[in-house]
């Protein structure tokens, strides 16, 4: 009977696993034929890529508390403690295509033309102040953006570790000092 | 050789003016450069690889066979409308194939060419050459063998998926951010109302390339800096039976396309 229990509890365990799973066996068999880099992507999803992937990026509410909980989890700061870096430096990783590319979506950038698949920024830091709570919102977006917009198109910049927390604390800089090029400088674009 | 020649230069004239053009639509853009190609080089780069394409599709292989011996889809040497009934499933062969994995079981199972020795770039002009039958048709592809239904849901899946450290997938901007901007041109409905299926393969203006879909397909990826499927596998292969499913009973404007 015990034992029972056991292969009982170890199925449904099964079942569980499996059900947070996106692509199931036989499909990351086919998919392995498209290479080993294209194949690993998939074989090592992780379980918040899969939600997203299974709802089609809207999840249900009974599972939001618990996802956001996990996202911000994630959220690391600097060393230092400071959220607010070096804007220049910032301007280099934000105007960068090869590394934030932020201006591919955020209108706002003096250096590129911004496109429009996120919110514009124009003029960040001048709307919006200095204050702590600022700095915070921006610094976390940055991190890790499925903390406050589950399943986002965004790059989750410091969960995924694409950018360092000091590097993150540089584009806050860059959008929010009142004295960097991206508050005293036109915004490419701007009307 | 001396008509290529002439066509480079035009071509790249043309990239020159198509790189200050920004802001214009797209499609009507596509139309202008086409036309100023037309004028001043006197042939399409698109006819011209047709051209390319029926020279090796009319060219004896080892076993002495041109590709006319081959079946693509609708019996040995019927091109008409074929390629718009394209992914499907062949028996001969026990696979789905698109139009280029099936020149490439043709080049090697009836011509007798080794797989080795089967130049990406005669692929892309003979499906080129097989394309331009099927302008005017409509898509039609089916879900009728078990392969197909498998590659099918696959290819819904790979569309719909987030992966990779950027947590990129087809989806995200295809379906959710139809016509905003991230970078030149609008994310097309490629599901939807922009047919995306009905243009390729094509001409690329832009840079002087001939694509299929399993090149643009590919592009997608590694715009998006996300590991990319070889080429001829069955990712690619089954995103494309998702797209020209969701795609079936648009009728092909022009094949081969020309486009930015």
């Amino acid at each position: 009977m015990k034992k029972a229990l056991l292969t009982l509890l170890a199925l449904s365990l099964l079942a569980w696993g499996l059900a947070q799973r996106y692509l199931q066996d036989p499909e990351l068999e086919r998919v392995k034929s498209g290479g080993k880099a294209y194949a690993e992507v998939f074989v090592s999803q992780r379980p918040d890529q899969a939600l997203c992937s299974i709802h089609r990026n809207r999840l249900p509410a009974d599972l939001l508390p618990k996802f956001l909980e996990e996202q911000r989890s994630l959220i690391k700061y600097p060393q230092n403690g400071k959220l607010m870096g070096d804007w220049k430096k910032g301007g280099a990783i934000f105007n960068n295509l090869q590394k934030a590319n932020c201006f591919s979506c955020h209108f706002g950038s003096p250096v590129h033309l911004g496109g429009d698949v996120g919110p514009s920024l124009e003029k960040y830091g001048l709307k919006r102040g200095q204050s702590e709570a600022v700095q915070r919102y921006t610094y976390e977006v940055i991190y890790n953006a499925w903390a406050y917009f589950p399943c986002t198109v965004m790059y989750r910049f410091g969960a995924q570790g694409l950018l360092t927390p000091e590097e993150i604390a540089d584009i806050v800089a860059y959008l929010l000092d009142p004295e960097s090029d991206f508050n005293t400088k036109p915004a490419v674009g701007s009307k | 050789m001396p008509l290529k020649a002439l066509l480079m230069a035009g071509a790249l004239a043309l990239m020159g003016l198509a790189l200050a053009q920004e802001g214009v639509d797209p499609r009507e853009e596509a139309k202008r450069q086409k036309q100023l190609l037309l004028e001043t080089a006197g042939i399409l780069p698109t006819e011209l690889i047709v051209e390319q394409g029926k020279d090796l599709f009319n060219r004896k292989g080892p076993s002495g066979k041109t590709m006319a011996e081959c079946d693509f889809g609708l019996g040995k040497g019927v091109l008409e409308g074929a390629a718009a009934r394209l992914p499907r499933y062949f028996l001969d062969t026990g696979k789905v194939e698109d139009l280029d994995s099936r020149i490439i079981t043709c080049m090697t199972r009836v011509q007798g060419f080794k797989p080795a020795q089967v130049k990406r770039s005669e692929v892309v002009a003979v499906a080129f050459y097989i394309a331009s039958h099927s302008t005017g048709k409509p898509i039609q592809v089916r879900l009728l063998f078990p392969e197909e239904r498998a590659l099918y849901a696959l290819g819904e899946k790979l569309f719909y998926a987030r992966s990779g450290a950027r947590d990129v997938g087809c989806a995200t901007c295809h379906v959710t951010y139809v016509g905003k901007r991230a970078g030149v041109l609008p994310y097309a409905d490629v599901l939807g109302k922009d047919k995306s299926w009905t243009h390729w393969p094509a001409y690329r203006y832009s840079n002087d390339q001939i694509w299929t879909m399993q090149d643009r397909i590919r592009a997608c990826y590694g715009n998006i800096a996300h590991p990319q499927p070889d080429l001829y596998s069955l990712p690619i292969l089954a995103l494309e039976l998702f797209l020209a499913y969701s795609n079936n009973g648009a009728v092909v404007e022009e094949w081969p396309a020309f486009v930015r």
